[in-house]
């Protein structure tokens, strides 16, 4: 036999179709979804376990006052398994907190306190399921729907929504193709698309840097490589520029990937004034590692839109130099007392971290909520007239009052900077929401 | 931390054109020329790259060569590998070194026992049954660790840190995977071809039928093979864990990277396998260096596909004896 144990033709021609076919079934299982990952800008959450309310069959769909209202549905579309189920069930289970709040005062009073409840359908991180479970969810009775932490998933959602005729406001997703160039009626968008996170990064880390007394002339570029991370990349080559910051490196990361070494060896050559992080929460990992590992940091390890400085989990598992990385991301405000309260209820209940990508899904839902209670209705119509006239202010995101534009995306969407200190992670700029000063 | 890269790779910016693709080769030939020190930098980081990769390739190629079965659990044997060495080790204070040895024992048992439950019923039945069933049990497994230790991520509190040689930098969790992978290949191949059993189960490989024929027992060493391959599969898994933060779902880049080194390296073949991980592992590196994006995967693939037309059984891989 010899050193080969065995060989033949046909049993590579076999090995072969296995292959092929194993990429395929990985694939479908939506085990392998290229926006995985644990949600910076992009991706949102999973949930597990049942509705935040009464289940059962959905609420009527009526706006006239003689029909009561019982229930107003919210389908949950969002990965309850699958790699991109560890931040995507404190989504889902962030929106049925949002339902449960919303009941323990009483429900819908416009609708004589109807209950809030919540279906929930498994996208698993893969695209294909994105429709399926949309589709799914309308059938079992949802009024509105809201989703899907992956673009892709979400890109996939939002237009089954969009065909049906039924409000769509996404947790997460941070492709701008999602909404712009689609001329959607149905679909709204809370947090800060790619391009203005991008544009927030530009405007307000170097402002932070400076201000400081820091110097910050040139960036290094580490990004995941998929539509979120592309699109990041793609805007703060524009941005960037008119901020007096040039581009001197650029390296992307594939989702699953074992290591940055490759990637950190380039940007070590390079040496960059900051390193711009771009990834899920495991990237933002893997980069620290590979930065220790070659014994380097540039003066300022900075992120934008990434899940991982903005993860408690994922900053205690990298330690002490995470501290004093600044990254912009949407982000909770600690300015306000019900931030607070949210988020004790959220751990009693849930036993889960509260991170931001969790606060922003629950701030989704509570849009909805609102929508619904100016709408008095639960008429797929009558509260996308009612989210389109929304202004909302009691929120616990680091934004604005939230209203949406003609293309559905909140106008006064802000990725503001948070940094690392003392290993906790704490919102530093601008002023209004600052809970720390910046440390430069 | 002193800036010992002297080389910049160019900057796959907004440029397009046959320049995209010819400057990283010309910069790479510049480099070679001038003897850069990223090149060494590049070279061990391949090499230990190429080290974990083989690594979880040798239970892969084992099982094929002597069984004929296509085990898509592999994936999730690595995975159980990473868990069992975070849980001694987070659990019973156990190092995670001497984890490793216990994360091969407890895959030896899980694989024997998905051998018995599984693929033994239908080891005679066409082989995309066995390709189905083993799917399953990834599934199974995948979703059973999924509840029992939730889908978020797990790391061993081990910080090992890196040692620098001359210009080099050398992560100690990646070398000592890469030592692992070599000790673990060099005692299968002795174990192999020096004892009895291994003897027994070479032949099997070359030829069921005839190994029953002459006496020996194919059922036992299927037990045992998928067992030992299973084991390989643990030992791949506890040496990732040493360096990386895994979850359920790991196992599945690692997975497809396996096919592609068993392919290239040959069907069956320990040097192939390690040889293979070289090849991935380097092209991954120096291509994620010199090219743009992540065309270093283009590379491997048109390397597997000029492979499978110049040299169809693999570069390790011998006539059917």
């Amino acid at each position: 036999m010899g050193k080969t144990l065995k060989s033949s033709t046909s049993n590579r021609r076999r090995f072969l179709k296995a292959t092929g076919a194993s990429v395929a079934a990985l694939t479908l299982a939506g085990c392998a979804s290229d926006d995985a990952g644990n949600g910076g800008g992009d991706s949102g959450g999973d949930s597990g376990g049942d509705s935040g309310g009464s289940g059962g069959d959905t609420g009527t769909t009526t706006g006239t006052p003689e029909q009561s209202v019982d229930e107003v549905v919210i389908g949950s579309n969002h990965p309850l398994s699958g790699s991109l189920a560890a931040t995507g069930v404190g989504m889902s289970n962030a929106i049925k907190l949002a339902a449960m709040r919303k009941n323990e005062e009483g429900g819908i009073e416009s609708l004589d306190g109807a209950e809030v409840t919540v279906i929930e359908g498994d996208n698993q991180g893969a695209q294909e399921l994105g429709g399926q479970v949309s589709e799914e969810l309308l059938s079992e009775g949802a009024d509105v729907l809201t989703g899907c932490y992956s673009s892709p998933v979400t890109t996939a959602a939002t237009q089954v929504a969009e065909r049906q005729g039924v409000p769509f406001v996404i947790s997460i997703a941070a492709a701008d193709n999602i909404l712009q160039g689609r001329d959607f009626n149905y679909v709204y968008r809370p947090q800060p698309p790619a391009r203005r996170l991008a544009s927030d990064y530009a405007d307000l880390v170097p402002t932070v840097i400076r201000d400081g007394g820091g110097t910050i002339d040139t960036a290094g570029l580490f990004y995941i490589n998929n539509s979120y991370g592309q699109a990041i990349r793609d805007s703060l080559r524009e941005f960037l520029p008119e901020q007096d910051v040039e581009i001197v490196e650029e390296t992307a990361i594939e989702f699953g990937a074992s290591n940055a070494n490759t990637q950190v060896s380039r940007l070590r050559s390079a040496d960059p004034d900051t390193i711009i992080a771009t990834t899920y929460v495991a990237g933002g990992v893997l980069l620290a590692q590979a930065l220790q590992d070659q014994d380097y940091r540039p003066p300022y390890l900075t992120a934008s839109a990434s899940a991982t400085f903005t993860d408690d989990d994922a900053v205690s598992d990298i330690g002490e130099f995470a501290n004093g990385v600044l990254d912009n991301n949407y982000a909770l405000n600690p300015t306000v007392d019900k931030t607070a309260e949210v988020r004790s209820q959220f751990l009693d209940n849930y036993d889960q971290e509260f991170s931001a990508s969790v606060g922003m899904s629950y701030t989704a839902a509570e849009v909805i909520i609102q929508a619904v209670e100016e709408a008095g209705s639960v008429d797929p119509d009558d509260i996308n007239e009612a989210l389109k006239g929304l202004s909302y202010e009691d929120h616990i995101s680091a934004m604005g009052a939230i209203e949406f534009d003609d293309q559905g995306e909140n106008v006064n969407a802000l990725g503001p900077v948070n940094q690392v200190q003392d290993l906790s992670v704490k919102v530093v700029y601008p002023e209004e929401y600052a809970e720390a000063e910046p440390q430069v | 931390m002193g800036h010992l890269v002297t080389s910049v790779a160019p900057l796959p910016l907004q440029g397009g054109g046959l320049g995209r693709f010819i400057d990283p080769f010309a910069q790479f030939l510049t480099d070679i020329t001038n003897l850069e020190p990223v090149l060494l930098q590049l070279l061990a980081f391949g090499l230990l790259l190429g080290g974990v990769y083989a690594l979880t390739a040798l239970g892969l190629t084992m099982i094929f060569g002597v069984m004929d079965v296509i085990n898509f659990a592999h994936g999730i044997f690595l995975v159980v590998g990473m868990y069992s060495v975070w849980l001694v080790s987070e659990t019973a204070g156990i190092s995670p070194f001497l984890g490793i040895p216990i994360a091969a024992a407890v895959l030896f048992a899980l694989g024997v026992v998905v051998h018995i439950l599984t693929v033994e019923p239908i080891i005679e039945a066409p082989q995309q049954n066995q390709l189905i069933a083993t799917l399953g049990v990834l599934f199974i497994i995948q979703s059973a660790i999924e509840i029992l230790f939730t889908p978020d991520p797990q790391q061993v509190e081990l910080s090992l840190g890196s040692v620098q040689v001359g210009d080099v930098f050398i992560p100690l969790g990646q070398f000592y995977a890469l030592v692992i992978a070599l000790g673990t290949m060099l005692a299968v191949r002795a174990f192999l071809n020096r004892t009895d059993l291994g003897r027994k189960i070479r032949g099997t490989a070359d030829n069921r039928d005839g190994a029953r024929y002459v006496g020996i027992n194919v059922r036992r060493i299927n037990y045992l093979t998928f067992g030992i391959g299973a084991a390989l599969a643990g030992v791949a898994g506890g040496s990732i864990a040493l360096f990386q933060r895994f979850d359920p779902f790991t196992g599945e880049t690692y997975l497809i990277n396996a096919f592609v080194i068993v392919i290239l390296g040959g069907l069956g073949s320990f040097p192939g396998a390690f040889v293979g991980g070289l090849i991935v592992g380097l092209i991954q590196v120096f291509g994620g260096y010199y090219l743009p994006g992540t065309t270093a995967q283009v590379l491997i693939f048109l390397l597997f596909i000029g492979t499978l037309l110049v040299k169809p059984e693999g570069l390790f891989g011998g006539a059917e004896a």
